[in-house]
C-alpha cells in the first residue's frame, strides 16, 4: 500500500501529528500532497530534478512576461512574442529532453543515448535563442 | 545670323505688344460697318492694348473660327446684330467649340434687336436663361439715369461691383458709377458651378417687356439680384465666355456720359469697366501659372552631416517620412507675372492622394520673387504604402483653375529601417526574458555536465 510506504519515509520529520490524524480531517489533503511530494523527493533521479527546477524556473519567467503584456500591453509586439515563445520553446526542449532521459522511460528510448538526447537539446536551444534574438530584432 | 537677330527683335515686339496671356488676335463680329463708329473708342482701347482686331459682319465670306481645326482667333467679341441668324460659321455648335479649344467669347446683347438663335441656344447650353422676346429689359424705379431716362427708368446708374463672396479676388472694382441702358437681363442656372455674376441688377430692379402695353406688370421674367446684368462663365479648361446684357455699356456714347443718379450728378465709368471686362474676358487678368514645383524629403538633423542639398523631386518615398513640397504660382496682370497672393480667407491646398486624399493641407506662403510668390507646406507621409499624388486643385471663380499633379510612389519600412529593439522601452521587459531564459539555460547545461549520472551500470548493456 503506498501510504503505508510515504509514512515511512517521514520519520526523520520531527513531529508526527498527521499520522495520527491519518484517517479522515482537514490534515488528509495535505497528507497526500506531502506524499508525493516526499515520494518525488525520495524517487527522483538528481538529473530530473535539475530538469525540473529548470522548467519550473521557465514556467515563472514566461508568467512574469506574461502578466506584463496583460498589465501593460503588447506594444513591441513581435518583442512580446519573441521573449515569451523563448521561455515556451526552451520548456517544451527540456521537457523532450526530461522523457528521453528519464529512467522511468528507458524502455521507450532504448536506441536513444542521454549524450544524445542531451545534444539534440542543445542544437535545438541554440537554434531558439538564434531566432528569438533576430526576431526581436 | 541676321535671321536670328530678326527673330530677336520680333520676340521682343511679341512679347511687349501681347496684352493677352494666351494670344491677341481678336475677331470683332459687326453687322454693318456703321455701327462700328459707335464702338470706336472701345475698339481703339483694346487695339491700344495689343489686340489684333479683325472686324467683319457675321454673314461676310472671311468669317471662319477655325482653319485646318485649329483656332483663327484667340477671342471674339460678338456684338449684336440686326439679322436673326448669325450664318454657317457663327453656330452654337461653332461657338461652343471655340471655347473648348480654349478660346475667349465675348457676348453681348441688346434689347433693341432679336437676340440671335445661335446666341440663344449657345446661351442655353451654358444653363444661362434670358427673356425669349425682343424688347425686354431691366428697368428700376430708383437706380436710373434722370436725366436720360427720366420717364421710361431703363438706364441703370450702378456702383461698381463688390467681390462675389468672401474670399474671392475682385478684378471688376472700382469707384464710380456704370451706366447700364436697357440690360437684357440674364438667370443663371444653380447646378453650374462655372456660372458666377459679374454684375447683378439691384434689388429693385426688374424685367420688364417694353412690348407689353399692359398697365401692371404680371408674371415678370425675373426681379431683383436674381438678375445678372453681367455674368461669366469659366469652363473647365479655363476658358472664359462674358454674356453683357447690354452692348449700349460699350458705346462711345456712355463712357464719359454726364448722368444724374436721383440728384446727385456723376459721370459714368463705363470705359473703365469696359475695359476691366473685355481685360477679364480675353485673359489679361485673373489668370494664375504654376511655375517650379519641388518636394523632397527632409532629412532631418541626424543626417544632414553627410548630405548637402536633398534629392529634389525624387520618385520614391517611404511611409512616416518628412516630406516637402513648394509651388510657385504667378499671376498674369495686364502685361506682366506678378506673385499670386490668394485672397484674404482663402488658400491654396495641397491634397497627398491616393484614389482619396490622405492630407489636405493649406499652402503658405514661404517667399516672394520678382513675378512669383512660392507657397510650401511641410508634412509626414501617412502610414500607407501605394502610388500617391501630390496635387494642388485651385478652382475659384475669375482665376483660372490650377490642377497640377505629381505622381510619386510611397514605399514601406525597409527591413533595416525599424527601430531597434533596445530603442523602444516597452520592449526591453521582454528582451530581458530572453536573455534570462538563456542565461538560465547555460546554468542548466553547466550544472547538468557538472552533475555526472551515478547509475551507469544500466546503460552499459547497449
Amino acid at each position: 500500500m503506498p501510504p503505508k510506504q510515504r509514512t515511512a519515509a517521514p520519520q526523520t520529520v520531527p513531529g508526527t501529528p498527521y499520522s495520527a490524524a491519518k484517517p479522515k480531517s482537514a490534515n488528509d489533503a495535505q497528507d497526500i500532497l506531502q506524499g508525493v511530494w516526499n515520494r518525488y523527493v525520495e524517487k527522483t533521479t538528481q538529473r530530473t530534478k535539475l530538469l525540473d527546477s529548470f522548467m519550473l524556473f521557465l514556467v515563472v519567467v514566461g508568467a512574469l512576461q506574461f502578466l506584463y503584456v496583460v498589465l501593460v500591453g503588447n506594444f513591441p509586439f513581435n518583442a512580446f512574442l519573441s521573449g515569451f515563445s523563448a521561455c515556451v520553446g526552451q520548456f517544451v526542449l527540456t521537457a523532450s529532453l526530461r522523457i528521453q532521459t528519464n529512467p522511468e522511460n528507458k524502455a521507450d528510448f532504448e536506441s536513444i543515448s542521454h549524450e544524445r538526447a542531451f545534444a539534440d537539446f542543445v542544437f535545438g536551444s541554440l537554434l531558439l535563442h538564434f531566432f528569438c534574438v533576430n526576431f526581436i530584432n | 545670323m541676321k535671321w536670328l537677330l530678326s527673330f530677336v527683335v520680333l520676340a521682343i515686339v511679341a512679347v511687349v505688344r501681347a496684352a493677352s496671356f494666351t494670344g491677341n488676335r481678336l475677331l470683332v463680329v459687326l453687322d454693318e460697318q456703321a455701327e462700328r463708329e459707335k464702338y470706336s473708342v472701345f475698339l481703339e482701347d483694346l487695339a491700344a492694348r495689343g489686340f489684333h482686331t479683325t472686324v467683319d459682319s457675321p454673314k461676310g465670306d472671311k468669317v471662319a473660327l477655325f482653319k485646318h481645326d485649329e483656332r483663327t482667333y484667340d477671342h471674339v467679341l460678338l456684338l449684336p446684330a440686326k439679322s436673326k441668324g448669325l450664318g454657317p460659321a457663327l453656330t452654337a455648335n461653332n461657338l461652343l467649340e471655340f471655347v473648348k479649344k480654349d478660346g475667349n467669347l465675348l457676348v453681348a446683347l441688346s434689347s433693341e434687336q432679336a437676340t440671335p438663335t445661335a446666341v440663344q441656344s449657345l446661351l442655353l447650353e451654358l444653363d444661362i436663361s434670358i427673356p425669349n422676346n425682343k424688347g425686354a429689359l431691366v428697368v428700376d424705379h430708383f437706380n436710373y439715369d434722370s436725366d436720360s431716362a427720366s420717364e421710361k427708368h431703363d438706364v441703370l446708374l450702378l456702383p461698381y461691383p463688390a467681390a462675389l463672396r468672401s474670399g474671392l479676388k475682385n478684378y471688376f472694382g472700382g469707384e464710380g458709377y456704370i451706366a447700364v441702358p436697357r440690360a437684357v437681363g440674364q438667370v443663371l442656372g444653380n447646378d453650374s458651378p462655372l456660372l458666377s455674376p459679374i454684375l447683378r441688377a439691384p434689388s429693385t430692379a426688374y424685367s420688364y417687356d417694353s412690348k407689353d402695353e399692359a398697365e401692371a406688370v404680371e408674371d415678370p421674367f425675373a426681379v431683383g439680384q436674381q438678375l445678372s446684368l453681367v455674368s461669366a462663365m469659366q469652363a473647365h479648361n479655363s476658358a472664359r465666355l462674358t454674356v453683357l446684357g447690354s452692348a449700349e455699356l460699350l458705346q462711345n456714347r456712355w463712357f464719359a456720359e454726364k448722368a444724374k443718379l436721383g440728384d446727385k450728378a456723376v459721370t459714368t465709368a463705363n470705359r473703365d469697366f469696359a475695359a476691366k471686362l473685355s481685360a477679364w474676358t480675353f485673359k489679361e487678368t485673373g489668370v494664375l501659372k504654376v511655375g517650379k514645383v519641388v518636394h523632397y524629403q527632409d532629412e532631418g538633423a541626424s543626417k544632414k552631416v553627410n548630405a548637402s542639398i536633398p534629392e529634389s523631386n525624387p520618385t520614391i518615398y517611404r511611409v512616416k517620412s518628412d516630406v516637402h513640397y513648394q509651388v510657385e504660382i504667378s499671376e498674369y496682370s495686364n502685361d506682366h507675372l506678378i506673385p499670386f497672393v490668394p485672397a484674404a480667407n482663402d488658400n491654396i491646398q495641397l491634397e497627398f492622394s491616393m484614389l482619396s486624399p490622405f492630407h489636405r493641407l493649406n499652402l503658405s506662403p514661404i517667399s516672394q520673387t520678382a513675378n512669383s510668390t512660392i507657397f510650401g507646406v511641410a508634412f509626414k507621409t501617412p502610414d500607407q504604402h501605394g502610388i500617391f499624388n501630390f496635387r494642388v486643385n485651385y478652382r475659384r471663380p475669375f482665376v483660372t483653375n490650377i490642377d497640377e499633379k505629381r505622381q510619386v510612389t510611397v514605399r514601406h519600412f525597409a527591413h533595416d529601417e525599424w527601430p531597434r529593439s533596445w530603442q523602444i522601452s516597452g520592449a526591453w521587459v521582454w528582451i530581458g526574458g530572453i536573455w534570462v531564459t538563456v542565461a538560465g539555460w547555460l546554468a542548466f547545461i553547466a550544472v547538468w555536465l557538472y552533475s555526472a549520472p551515478a547509475e551507469k551500470s544500466v546503460k552499459k548493456t547497449q
